[in-house]
């Protein structure tokens, strides 16, 4: 019986096999030879890590791949294993794969340095020759290769160029103003590119047009104005979400300041006075409350330069618009300083609302210190030269700033008492709860300074003035407690060691009765 | 009354029971000290009787009984540690269950009936509970009895050389009142420490703040460390690679462990000396030998001297050379004290451990293999030590 189980096992596990065998195929020789083939080291050129990418492929993958060794577009091994060193997942490699303007470009047998494609370009090559970009390129990932800009066939194995008639003949690099039509010819097309992102714009052309930059380049034919690929890239275009992108986030800084951080280039741009269009906007906004929350702490809600420039139709933030710009984030502040006499006041004077006392690209943490009429103080300069005649205004902002140190005070140190408290064991989540109060009035206090108006002030710090009586309260109430407890085991103290002696004295009488009886 | 045991209760109604029930507070501060105290108590009591060899015939299972009641303590401070169900307890009971997995064979088994399913939940609470409440107390309850009874028939110990203790006193009222003016002392020292201590001395490992509510979805805290007592067992796991000897780490150390409580266990049958009732300096020496070895264990889990971060390799170094400093501090006075004033002249245990720290802590060899080295030094000393004994017995009875 158990023999005959036996043999039936191994029939089964017999048919397995040659079904498995059956279902991968075996592969041709040519694709076998190179990738079993070895180097001048006798070494195999197809690293573990390559062989294991290539058994991993599908069958369609690899018939691909075995058709450009057949057609002898692969000839080489080292050639062979770039491509596989590449990893990419099957959708992408099927794009490449019948791309012959890659498969020929990243031949190292035919292609001249200049125009060869690979994972490492040597030092000094020009950055668009690196093949990881040109496939991790937001375009390739669509299935728009090569011919997608260049033009010619891809699936022509004569290897001929036919580059499109879009580009110029001559001086390409001279005037660039022709690479805005050539990317809009899809990026304006919103048919088109509602069937690769329906989400995305297709207006950044006319905005282009309309900012600094279009018409510098476009107007003004300058050399040093931006195009589309001067902030997003030749080869290796991302989406903005990607942090390797130069849109994202956190590098659109880096991206911006690489004009606009170099004195060469931004030499002879003016401001609106006439002074020179500084280049240290990069380094202030690095310092920056906000260059410090997007770099530091990874904080994406943190702006950036096109948050309050823009991005196609990036241009200076107007006088008038700051406090718009500023209250996309800060919403309520601006909508109180919005509300505000001041509002009126710095439009007379054509002051920039918001950065007149916060600053724009250097905007550092605000602080107590800038309220008041104290050495930081952010009126009294102002207010001196042209509010000289309102001595309230001296006192309101006075009033402010004490209110909201008296209030943060008090914070502070019924914060040490309440953990003082909590040390001796007394239940201080009453107090704790009184605390969250009061941190939450003086956060809306700072933020309703803004308002300028000494009434909407004390509607606002009322709460948080109940919530100082509150805390007071019950942290006497919290002391008077530990005071019974100490009278408590004080007394109780004194009720044992009462026992005690009476314990002590009825010892001393038995023994004494003891030594009676023996003598 | 008020301790409600469960995912939704347990945490709640200790925090209503501290809050806000009269005295609560007093109770929970109490019951911690006491708890603490009493291991505390123990493990002196345990020493004193091992130093006196007071566990001597016909007393050896008094030790048995005392030794079985020491781990039902150690018993009711682990199962207490979780009710409260606050982050601390459930973590680091999660990490002490966890070690039981080690047991061969059973060691899954095991864990399954101790938590009552494979992670701990609701279900390791209630088991917990009815050891804390009911099964270790009932145990201990009758082994107390026995242990009394072990003791009010055979009288208390007399020192080694003597065969009858000094003249006793009547229990009742002389022995019984004494014992009232202690307890009544002691219950004064606890209710001050009760109320200027509420949550414990402050010492890593004997702290009882309620902190935050256990989360089971969040995932364990580094630098989780069990209560004082269990301090010197983590610190050894630690020690311990992660394969060893085709063993497992954990397993190889719970090995080691279970065969040093074994030993602590039948000291009475080892110890022939004391049971022809002579002095038995050896004895007396593995008996500080191995508090030197508990010291420098607890010393380390402590992370004494150490730097930030607390992990990295340069900060185990330093922990590891200043706890060597305390430990072969407290060893030297150990020494001093016992050669001077009670004029023993066996070191053997002593020594190794001390070589052992010193080896570890100062020379930077591996903990096991500084081990190692002092174990093996130890054997060839008692070796050497007992043939001279022996030469010298067989010259004495040879001589006319």
């Amino acid at each position: 019986m158990k023999r005959v189980a036996l043999i039936l096992c191994q029939a089964v596990c017999a048919l397995q096999i040659g079904v498995a065998a059956a279902e991968k195929p075996a592969i041709p020789a040519k694709l076998a030879a190179l990738l079993a083939a070895t180097g001048e080291d006798r070494k195999p050129v197809i690293t573990p890590e390559q062989r294991t990418y290539f058994e991993g492929l599908n069958d369609h993958i690899t018939a691909l791949l075995s058709n450009a060794t057949e057609t002898e577009i692969i000839t080489r091994a080292d050639h062979l294993g770039s491509i596989l060193a590449l990893g990419l997942r099957p959708q992408k490699m099927e794009v490449l794969l019948q791309d012959n303007c890659i498969l020929c470009h990243t031949d190292p047998e035919v292609q001249k340095p200049e125009t060869l494609f690979s994972l490492s370009p040597p030092a000094g090559a020009r950055p668009h020759l690196n093949l990881r970009h040109v496939v991790d390129d937001v375009h390739f990932a669509r299935g728009l290769s090569c011919s997608g800009c260049h033009g010619g066939d891809p699936a022509n194995d004569k290897l001929e160029h036919t580059h499109v008639k879009e580009w110029p003949g001559t001086d390409r690099d001279k005037n660039r103003a022709w690479i805005l039509a050539f990317c809009a010819r899809c990026h304006s097309d919103p048919a088109l590119m509602n069937r690769f992102n329906p989400g995305l714009p297709t207006d950044q052309l006319a905005k282009y047009k309309e900012s600094p930059h279009g018409k510098l380049l476009i107007e003004a034919k300058d050399p040093r104005a931006p195009d589309c690929l001067s902030c997003h890239g030749v080869h290796g275009i991302r989406n903005a979400k990607n942090p390797l992108s130069t849109v994202n986030a956190k590098r659109v800084h880096e991206t911006c300041g690489a004009c606009h951080a170099n004195p060469v280039t931004m030499a002879g741009f003016k401001l609106p006075d006439g002074s020179p269009l500084p280049t240290n906007q990069v380094a202030e906004y690095r310092a920056s409350v906000h260059g410090r929350a997007l770099l530091e702490r990874g904080d994406l809600g943190a702006p950036t330069c096109n948050k309050c420039h823009g991005n196609h139709a990036a241009m200076p933030v107007g006088l008038a618009s700051v406090s718009q710009s500023c209250g996309l984030c800060h919403a309520g502040n601006a909508s109180l300083f919005d509300g505000s006499k001041h509002k009126k006041a710095f439009e007379e004077h054509k002051w920039a609302q918001c950065a007149k006392c916060h600053g724009n690209h250097g905007i550092v943490k605000t602080h107590d210190g800038m309220l008041g009429t104290g050495a930081d103080s952010m009126c009294v300069d102002c207010h001196q030269q042209y509010a000289k005649n309102n001595p309230e205004c001296n006192a309101t902002a006075e009033y402010f700033h004490a209110t909201i140190a008296r209030m943060d005070e008090a914070w502070s140190q019924f914060g040490v008492v309440a953990e003082q408290l909590a040390m001796r064991g007394l239940d201080v989540d009453p107090i704790h709860d009184k605390l969250n109060e009061l941190a939450d009035t003086i956060k809306q206090a700072r933020a309703h300074i803004h308002s300028f108006s000494r009434n909407n002030f004390d509607q606002v710090v009322a709460p948080g003035n109940k919530a100082v009586e509150s805390i007071s309260a019950l942290t006497d109430g919290a002391k008077t407690e530990y005071r019974s407890r100490q009278l408590g085991l004080g007394a109780s103290i004194v009720l044992i060691g009462v026992m005690m002696m009476a314990v002590y004295l009825k010892l001393r009488r038995l023994e004494r009765q003891e030594e009676g009886s023996l003598r | 009354m008020y301790y409600q045991p469960g995912e939704a209760t347990a945490y709640e109604s200790m925090r209503y029971l501290t809050t806000k029930v009269p005295f609560g507070w007093l109770m929970r501060s109490v019951h911690c000290w006491s708890a603490h105290l009493m291991i505390i108590s123990l493990v002196a009591h345990m020493f004193s009787t091992m130093m006196l060899k007071a566990y001597r015939p016909p007393r050896e299972l008094t030790w048995v009984t005392g030794y079985i009641m020491f781990a039902l303590t150690l018993g009711f401070g682990f199962s207490g540690y979780l009710l409260p169900w606050n982050k601390l307890a459930f973590f680091a009971t999660s990490v002490g269950t966890d070690l039981v997995k080690s047991v061969p064979v059973a060691g899954d088994w095991l864990l399954h009936v101790l938590r009552g399913g494979p992670d701990v939940t609701a279900n390791t609470l209630y088991r917990f509970f009815a050891l804390h409440v009911v099964i270790l107390p009932l145990l201990f309850v009758g082994l107390i009895g026995i242990h009394l009874l072990f003791v009010q028939r055979q009288g208390m110990a007399p020192p080694i050389g003597q065969k009858v203790a000094p003249r006793g006193m009547k229990f009742f009222p002389s022995f019984a009142l004494r014992d009232l003016l202690l307890w009544l002392f002691c219950f004064m020292i606890l209710l001050v420490l009760a109320v200027f201590l509420p949550y414990g001395p402050g010492i890593p490992g004997m702290e009882w703040e309620l902190g935050e509510k256990a989360n089971p979805l969040e995932p364990a805290f580094p630098g989780i460390k069990p209560e004082w007592y269990f301090l010197w067992e983590y610190q050894l796991l630690k020690e311990f690679p992660p394969h060893l000897l085709g063993l497992e780490g954990p397993q190889l150390c719970l090995l080691v462990v279970t065969l040093l409580l074994g030993i602590w266990a039948i000291i009475p049958w080892l110890d022939r000396q004391a049971a022809r009732n002579e002095p038995s300096p050896s004895f007396s020496d593995f008996g500080w030998g191995a508090i030197v070895f508990l010291t420098f264990l607890t010393l380390k889990a402590w992370d004494i001297g150490g730097l930030q971060p607390v992990d990295s390799p340069a900060s185990i170094k330093v922990i590891s050379r200043t706890c060597a400093w305390w430990t072969l501090g407290l060893g030297a006075v150990i020494v001093a004290v016992r050669w001077v004033v009670y004029k023993h002249r066996w070191f053997i245990f002593t020594g190794a451990a001390l070589l052992h720290v010193a080896l570890h802590g100062l020379l930077g060899l591996s903990y096991l293999t500084a081990g190692a080295i002092a174990g093996l030094l130890a054997v060839i000393a008692v070796v050497t030590r007992v043939l001279a004994a022996r030469r010298v017995k067989a010259t004495v009875g040879a001589s006319p």
